[in-house]
C-alpha cells in the first residue's frame, strides 16, 4: 500500500482585516440587505436555491442570518452573535445587526485608536442602559398587567413590524387578540414560586383565511380520517392515558455493525410483534382508554387496542410530547417492558374536531397551562412568517413579566437617546467618563460616532424617501415626505411621532435629523396625560420589548467592539 | 451568497409575473382555447386547457414563478376551481402595480390601498349574492327535466368551444351514440360570441328562438344552440321568483327598491355553475341526485339534511370511446385483468365475503414507519432444505387465510403479488389492487368490514359481506387494449358514485377529468355554503365600478378603514395616502377592467379586446352615472327579463340557464392574487443560498452581489 503525503499548507495572516476594501465592501452588502427589511414598510427577500424548489419571502433577521453563507470571518463573528440573541430573545434581531455596522463603519472614520474607541463604546452603552433601566427614563412605559392596552401595542408592534406575513388591519387586530389570550393561558394561577409558565403550540392550517385562526385549550393532534370515523361516539368521563415516546412499530432496534444470524424458522419479527401484544395486553388489564405514540404503532398492535375500544394515535412528533406529558400527567414510557401504572395519565375530555381540510382529535385538560394556536395563512411564505413572528411575540410578552416595561418604538427611543447622550457629553461629560480617560475631543468624536449609529438606525425605518425629522423638546422622531424643505409647513404635514405618543397639536418645534444641529435638553419625563390621551384614542402605540433591545444594544456594541479589536485573520489553508 | 437587486429600474419580479400570467389568458371564460406544450427534447407532447395543467407543464424555476406556482397549486387544492382568475389577476395586477411605480407611488402606499380596495369591494359584491336553499325539496319536479335533457347535454361537444355543428347533428339521431369531434374544434379558435349585457344571447340561446329575435341570428344556427350552454351572462328569467330584497339593497339606493331571488332548484344550480360545460356538470348534477337518493333510502336519514360528500364521489376514464358513453352510476368502478372474468362471473351469483388491505399485499410490503433491518441472516440449521421459495409459502399462508374466513374479494389500496393473484383466481376468489383509498373506506362502511394493513391481521370481524361484483359493460363492448376490464363493486344503498368519463381524444382524458372535478367542487362550494354570486362577470363588474367611485370619494381624516396596511399612522405615508389613493384604486380597478375585456374577447363577440374595452367602458359610465352600480347591474337583469318576457318564448324560459359564481374560491383566488403581487411587490432582492450561489459566480452574471 502506497500513502500519499503532502505538505501541509503555511496558514494565511492578514493584518487589520477591517481596512481590506473587500470586507468593506461584503460588510456594506451585509448591512444593505439587513437595512431594507428593518420595519414595517421594509422590503423583503426571497431566499431560493436558485435552482428551483421553494421559495422564502421574509425580513425577519433570524431566517436571513440562518440562510446567509457568510464566508468572511469578521462576518461571520457578527451573523453569529446576533443568532445567539435572537434565540434568546427572538426579538431585536434586525435593530442588532444594524446598530453594529453603523457602529464599525461610524467609529471608522473617527481614525482613533482601537483601545479609545472601545473604552468610550464600553462607557456609552453603560450610560445608555443605566439611563434605560432608571426611573427617570423618558422613552419607556410601565406595562399594566390590569389592562391589556399595552401589551396588546406590544404585539401589535411586533406583527406589523414584519410585512411578509400579509396581515391587513383587521387581521392584526385578531391574531393579536389571540396571541395575548395564549399568553394568559400559559400564566399558572397559583402563583407560586417559582413560576413556571406552561406551553403553548402553534398548529400549522395553510391555506385557510387568517382570521379563521383561533385559540383552543389543551391539545390537537392532528389524525386520519379513518381514524375519526372508528372514534366512538358520545365518551366523555376522564380517559387514563399512556404515551410513548418509542417506536410501537414493532421493528427491531438496530443490531450495529455486521450481521445478524438467525436460524430459519425464526421470526424476528413475529418475536416483536407478540412482544408488542404483550404490552397490548397489560394496557387492555391497566384499563387504559387512550394510547399515545410519538412515533410508529404497528397496525396489528392497533388493530388489538381497537377490540379493546382503547382509542391509538400515532406519529404524534417529538414536539408534542413535553405538551402532552403537561396536559395529561402521564410520563413518556420509552421501553416495551411492563408499564409502571404510576406512568399513565389521565385527561378530562375530549372531543373530534375539524378545521378546515384537517380533522383533529382535541384533548381538554383539567387545568394544565396548555393551549394551541391554530394558525391559518394564505400561503406557505407567508404562513412561515406569521408563525415566527407570533412566536416573537408571545417571547416578548413573557419577558415582560421579568421586566414589566417597555420602550417607544417607531425610532423614538434611538433619536431620543442620541439626542440625551449628546446632550450629557455637552453638558455633563463627567457622567459618562472619568475626565482621566481620555480627552474631551475624543469623547465628542466617538460619542457623535455613536449617536450617529443610533440616529441612522432609525433613519433606515424610511424607505420610501421621506425625511427624518426630530422634535427639539423630547428628541422623538417625526418622518415627513421628502422634498423642498419649508419648515413653515412643517406642522400641517406632521402628524404623530414615530411612537405615537405625541402629536403636531403641542408647539414643537423640528429640525432634520441627519443635520448637524445644536444639543438640547430633551424633556426626561414622559407627560402623564399624553399617555393617558394616545392609551384612549384609535392610535395604538409603537412600543419594544425592553429585554430584548436593551440585549440588542449590548450585544450591538460588544460585537462591534470585538471587530474592531481584530489585529490578525489567520486562516488555515489545509 | 449571492443577491440581486430586484427593482433597479423595473421591478424583474413583477415583470416576470406578468409574463407569466399572459400564458393563460386564453383559459379565462367559459370559451377556452386548449394548448399543446411540446417539449423540444425528448418530442413529447401535452394537450392542456387548464391553469393548473399550464402551470404544472411550465419551467417555473425562478423565485417568482416557483410563488406563483405555489400559490395557484394552493388555490386549486382547496377549491379545484379559481385559479384561471388566479392567474389572470395577478399578471393584470403586476402591470397595474408597475404602472403605478412608475407614477412614483411609494411601494407601501400602494399595498396599503390595493389591500384596502380589494377588502372594500369583497364586502360590496356580496349584495350580489342568492342564497340557495332547499335545494333538495324539489328532486321531484327536477326528474322531468333531467329526462328532457340528459339526452342533450351528453351530445355536448367536450370543448368549450361552440362546436354546434356536431352538436345539432347528434341531436337528431341519439342512438347513433357516435359524436365527432371534428379536428378544427380541436384547436379552432372559438368564434362564437357571447354579449355583455345583451338579452339577444340568450334569447338566441333557447330553441324556440322568437321570430323576431331569430333576424339577429346568423346563419349558423347550431353555433347558437351551444352559446347557450355557455353564456355567462347576466341574464336572469322571468320565472324566478322575487322573494328577498336584502338589506344591502335597500341601504345602498334607498329609492329604487331591487328584488332578487333564490336558487331553490338543482337544475338551475348546476346548468348555472356549469360555465359552458353542460355535459361535465349534468354528470355531476347526476350524480348528485344518486347520492341524495341513496341517502334518502336509508332508514331515518330522511330527517337528516342532505350533504354533498364529494369524497365518495369517483372517475373512471375511457380513453377512445364516444362522448356519448360518460355516465354516472352508483358503486365504484375498477379494473381488473381480463383473465379474471371467469371468476367475476362466478361471484355475480355467489354471497361475497370481502377483506379490505390498506398497503400492499405483497410479501414484502411493511408498514409505513418499519425499519427493515438489511444485517439479519437466516441460516439453516439442517439440511432439509425446502422445495417452495418464501413467496410461495407466504401465498399459500394467505390462502389458507382466506379459504378459513371463506374470504372470495380482497379489495387492496396498493399492489398485489401477481403470483397471489393468479393462485386466487385458481381458487375462484378475486384480488383487485389499486383500489383508491377513499372508496375502501366508503366500502368498509358499507359492508361492515374492517380494514386491515396485514392479512395476518384478518379475523371474523374484519370480513365484509353484502357486496356485489359486476362486471361493467360500457355500451358499445369496447375492449381495452390493455387486456383489462372494468367491475362495478356496489352495496345496497351505497353512497359511492363514479362518474364514468369518455373521450374519443385520449389526449384529451385529463382534461375533460379536470373539468368534471371542477364542475363538481362548484357544485360542492355551492351547497356547502349555501349562496352563490350572481355570475357572468356581475361581481367583477361592480368591483370595477365600485373602485371608480372609490376612487372618487374624497379620504376623511382620521379614517381608519382607508388605511388598510399602514398600521402606523405617524409615517408620512399616512398623510399623503389622499394623493395617491386615487391613482392607486383605479390602477387596481384597470386590473378587473382587463380581465372583463379579455373574457369578452375570449367569447370571441368582439374583434379586438380594445373594441370589448369600449364597451366595457361605456357600461362602467352608464354604472357609475347611475350612482349604484349594483342598482345599475341588477337593472340590466331586469331588462333582460322583460325581454323574455315580451317574446312569446315563456314556456320555455326555465329552460334558460342562470349563470351563477362559486363564492369563498372567487373571493379567495381574487385575494391570493393580490397577495403574490404585493409580495413580489415589496421583495427588492433575491438571495440564492446554497448550491446554486456558487453556480451563479462561476457564471459570473451581472447584477449580483456576493458576501
Amino acid at each position: 500500500m502506497m500513502s500519499c503525503f503532502e505538505a501541509q499548507k503555511p496558514s494565511l495572516c492578514h493584518s487589520d482585516p477591517l481596512t481590506a476594501e473587500k470586507v468593506r465592501a461584503t460588510l456594506a452588502v451585509l448591512k444593505g440587505i439587513l437595512t431594507s427589511c428593518y420595519g414595517p414598510y421594509g422590503r423583503l427577500k426571497q431566499l431560493h436555491s436558485g435552482t428551483g424548489g421553494s421559495v422564502c419571502t421574509t425580513s425577519q433577521s433570524t431566517v436571513l442570518l440562518r440562510n446567509l453563507p457568510v464566508t468572511h470571518p469578521i462576518l461571520k463573528i457578527l451573523t453569529a452573535s446576533v443568532q445567539n440573541h435572537v434565540s434568546c430573545f427572538s426579538d431585536c434581531g434586525l435593530f442588532t445587526a444594524i446598530l453594529c455596522c453603523n457602529l464599525i463603519e461610524n467609529v471608522q472614520k473617527t481614525e482613533l485608536t482601537a483601545a479609545t474607541t472601545i473604552k468610550l463604546n464600553k462607557h456609552l452603552l453603560n450610560f445608555c442602559t443605566s439611563y434605560l433601566r432608571s426611573e427617570g427614563c423618558a422613552c419607556r412605559i410601565p406595562v399594566d398587567f390590569s389592562s391589556t392596552q399595552t401589551l396588546l401595542c406590544l404585539v401589535r408592534s411586533i406583527l406589523t413590524s414584519k410585512p411578509a406575513c400579509m396581515l391587513t388591519r383587521k387581521e392584526v387586530d385578531h391574531i393579536s387578540a389571540l396571541i395575548l389570550r395564549a399568553f394568559l393561558f400559559i400564566i399558572p394561577e397559583n402563583t407560586e414560586d417559582p413560576l413556571i409558565l406552561g406551553k403553548s403550540i402553534i398548529v400549522p392550517l395553510k391555506g385557510e383565511r387568517v382570521i379563521d385562526s383561533a385559540l383552543l385549550p389543551g391539545v390537537l393532534l392532528e389524525m386520519s380520517v379513518q381514524l375519526m370515523r372508528m372514534l366512538p361516539v358520545g365518551k366523555s368521563s376522564a380517559l387514563k392515558v399512556a404515551l410513548f415516546s418509542t417506536s410501537l412499530s414493532g421493528d427491531f432496534s438496530d443490531p450495529g455493525e455486521g450481521n445478524l444470524v438467525v436460524s430459519y424458522g425464526v421470526s424476528l419479527e413475529k418475536a416483536a410483534l407478540d412482544q408488542l401484544l404483550d404490552l397490548g395486553r397489560q394496557l387492555v388489564s391497566d384499563h387504559v382508554d387512550l394510547v399515545l405514540c410519538q412515533k410508529v404503532m404497528h397496525p396489528s398492535l392497533k388493530q388489538f387496542l381497537g377490540t379493546h375500544h382503547i382509542m391509538a394515535i400515532d406519529r404524534v412528533g417529538v414536539m408534542l410530547m413535553e405538551p402532552l406529558s403537561k396536559v395529561t400527567g402521564a410520563q413518556p414510557i420509552g421501553s416495551l417492558g411492563p408499564v409502571s401504572p404510576s406512568s399513565y395519565g389521565s385527561v378530562k375530555d375530549w372531543c373530534s374536531a375539524k378545521f378546515g381540510y384537517k380533522h383533529f382529535f382535541h384533548l381538554i385538560p383539567k387545568e394544565a397551562t396548555v393551549c394551541s394556536l391554530l394558525l391559518c395563512n394564505r400561503n406557505d411564505t407567508a404562513w412561515d412568517e406569521l408563525k415566527l413572528t407570533c412566536e416573537t411575540a408571545l417571547h416578548a410578552l413573557q419577558l415582560t413579566i421579568k421586566e414589566p416595561w417597555v420602550l417607544l418604538g417607531g425610532g423614538c427611543t434611538e433619536t431620543h437617546l442620541a439626542a440625551y447622550i449628546r446632550h450629557m457629553i455637552h453638558k455633563e461629560p463627567g457622567s459618562i467618563v472619568q475626565d482621566d480617560e481620555c480627552t474631551q475631543a475624543e469623547l465628542e468624536l466617538i460619542a457623535d460616532a455613536f449617536c450617529r449609529a443610533l440616529e441612522s438606525l432609525a433613519g433606515s425605518l424610511e424607505h420610501d424617501g421621506g425625511e427624518i425629522l426630530t422634535d427639539m423638546k423630547h428628541g422623538h422622531f417625526w418622518s415627513v415626505q421628502a422634498g423642498p424643505p419649508s419648515v413653515v409647513n412643517w406642522p400641517d404635514l406632521l402628524s404623530r411621532c414615530g411612537c405615537g405618543v405625541f402629536s403636531n397639536q403641542e408647539g414643537l418645534s423640528w429640525s432634520v435629523l441627519r443635520s448637524t444641529h445644536h444639543p438640547f435638553a430633551p424633556e426626561i419625563h414622559l407627560p402623564h396625560e399624553a399617555l393617558g390621551i394616545s392609551q384612549q384614542s384609535a392610535h395604538s402605540l409603537t412600543v419594544d420589548c425592553l429585554t430584548a433591545k436593551l440585549s440588542g444594544l449590548k450585544v450591538a456594541v460588544e460585537t462591534a467592539n470585538l471587530i474592531l479589536d481584530l489585529a490578525y485573520v489567520i486562516e488555515d489553508k489545509n | 451568497m449571492a443577491c440581486r437587486v430586484m427593482n433597479k429600474r423595473r421591478h424583474i419580479g413583477l415583470q416576470q409575473l406578468s409574463s407569466f400570467a399572459q400564458t393563460g389568458r386564453t383559459f379565462l371564460g367559459p370559451v377556452k382555447s386548449s394548448k399543446f406544450i411540446i417539449d423540444e427534447e425528448c418530442h413529447q407532447s401535452v394537450f392542456i386547457s387548464s391553469t393548473v395543467r399550464l402551470l404544472e407543464s411550465l419551467d417555473m424555476t425562478s423565485a417568482v414563478g416557483q410563488l406563483l406556482n405555489e400559490a395557484v397549486q394552493a388555490q386549486n387544492s382547496t377549491y379545484r376551481t379559481g385559479a384561471t382568475t388566479l392567474l389572470f389577476l395577478a399578471g393584470a395586477w403586476s402591470s397595474a402595480v408597475e404602472e403605478c411605480l412608475h407614477l412614483g407611488v411609494p411601494i407601501s402606499i400602494i399595498v396599503s390601498v390595493m389591500s384596502e380596495g380589494l377588502n372594500s369591494c369583497c364586502e360590496e359584491v356580496l349584495s350580489l349574492q342568492v342564497p340557495v336553499h332547499d335545494i333538495f325539496d324539489h328532486m321531484d319536479s327536477m326528474e322531468a327535466v333531467s329526462e328532457f335533457e340528459t339526452v342533450s347535454v351528453s351530445l355536448c361537444p367536450f370543448l368549450q368551444d361552440p362546436s354546434g355543428a356536431s352538436s345539432i347533428q347528434e341531436k337528431h339521431n341519439l342512438k347513433d351514440m357516435a359524436p365527432h369531434l371534428s379536428p378544427h374544434n380541436l384547436c379552432g379558435r372559438p368564434v362564437k360570441s357571447l354579449e355583455f349585457f345583451k338579452p339577444q344571447a340568450n334569447i338566441e340561446a333557447t330553441e324556440n328562438t322568437s321570430q323576431a329575435l331569430k333576424t339577429s341570428l346568423r346563419a349558423d344556427t347550431c353555433f347558437r344552440k351551444s352559446v347557450l350552454i355557455h353564456s355567462r351572462h347576466l341574464n336572469r328569467t322571468a320565472t324566478s321568483q322575487w322573494l328577498q330584497k336584502p338589506d344591502r339593497f335597500l341601504e345602498l339606493c334607498g329609492d329604487t327598491t331591487f328584488q332578487t331571488y333564490r336558487c331553490h332548484d338543482l337544475v338551475e344550480l348546476a346548468t348555472g355553475l356549469s360555465h359552458g360545460d353542460a355535459s361535465s356538470m349534468k354528470l355531476v348534477e347526476e350524480a348528485v341526485r344518486l347520492q341524495h337518493q341513496s341517502a334518502c333510502m336509508q332508514p331515518g336519514n330522511c330527517v337528516v339534511p342532505f350533504v354533498f360528500d364529494i369524497s365518495r364521489l369517483f372517475t373512471f376514464c375511457l380513453p377512445g370511446l364516444p362522448e356519448a358513453l360518460s355516465c354516472v352510476c352508483p358503486g365504484y368502478i375498477t379494473l381488473v385483468s381480463t383473465s379474471s372474468a371467469a371468476v367475476v362471473q362466478e361471484l355475480q351469483s355467489q354471497p361475497i365475503r370481502v377483506i379490505l388491505i390498506q398497503g400492499d399485499l405483497t410479501k414484502s410490503y411493511r408498514h409505513l414507519g418499519f425499519n427493515k433491518s438489511t444485517n439479519i441472516k437466516t441460516v439453516l440449521d439442517s439440511m432439509d432444505l425446502q422445495e417452495d421459495s418464501s413467496e410461495e409459502v407466504w401465498a399459500k399462508h394467505v390462502l389458507q387465510l382466506l379459504f378459513q374466513f371463506s374470504v372470495n374479494l380482497v379489495l387492496v389500496e396498493g399492489d398485489v403479488s401477481e403470483h397471489l393473484a393468479e393462485k386466487c383466481r385458481h381458487s375462484n376468489r378475486l384480488v383487485v389492487g389499486s383500489v383508491n383509498g377513499r372508496a375502501i373506506q366508503a366500502l368498509a362502511e358499507a359492508t361492515g368490514a374492517v380494514q386491515v394493513a396485514y392479512i395476518t391481521q384478518v379475523n371474523e370481524d374484519c370480513v365484509g359481506s353484502g357486496i356485489s361484483v359486476t362486471l361493467w359493460k360500457n355500451p358499445l363492448d369496447a375492449v381495452d387494449r390493455s387486456n383489462r376490464m372494468a367491475v362495478l363493486l356496489k352495496t345496497e344503498g351505497i353512497n359511492v358514485i363514479t362518474a364514468v368519463l369518455a373521450s374519443p381524444v385520449s389526449a384529451q382524458m385529463q382534461t375533460k377529468e379536470d373539468r368534471f372535478w371542477t364542475c363538481a367542487y362548484r357544485v360542492y362550494h355551492a351547497l356547502k355554503e349555501e349562496k352563490v354570486f350572481l355570475g357572468g362577470s356581475a361581481v367583477e363588474f361592480l368591483c370595477l365600478s365600485h373602485l371608480h367611485i372609490l376612487a372618487e370619494q374624497p379620504l376623511h381624516k382620521g379614517d381608519h378603514a382607508c388605511l388598510g396596511w399602514l398600521h402606523d399612522t405617524s409615517s408620512w405615508l399616512a398623510s399623503s395616502l389622499a394623493v395617491y389613493r386615487p391613482t392607486v384604486l383605479k390602477c387596481l380597478a384597470s386590473g378587473w377592467h382587463k380581465y372583463l375585456s379579455v373574457l369578452l374577447y375570449n367569447t370571441a363577440t368582439y374583434s379586438s379586446e380594445l373594441e370589448a374595452s369600449t364597451f366595457i367602458q361605456q357600461h362602467l359610465q352608464n354604472a357609475i352615472d347611475s350612482g349604484c352600480p349594483s342598482s345599475y347591474i341588477l337593472k340590466e337583469y331586469n331588462k333582460l327579463n322583460s325581454g323574455i318576457f315580451n317574446s312569446d318564448i315563456s314556456n320555455t324560459v326555465e329552460h334558460i340557464p342562470r349563470v351563477y359564481d362559486v363564492l369563498t374560491p372567487k373571493i379567495e383566488a381574487w385575494r391570493r392574487a393580490l397577495d403574490l403581487v404585493l409580495l413580489v411587490l415589496q421583495t427588492d432582492s433575491e438571495i440564492i443560498t446554497g448550491s446554486g450561489h456558487a453556480q451563479i459566480k462561476s457564471q459570473k452574471l451581472e447584477g449580483f452581489l456576493f458576501l
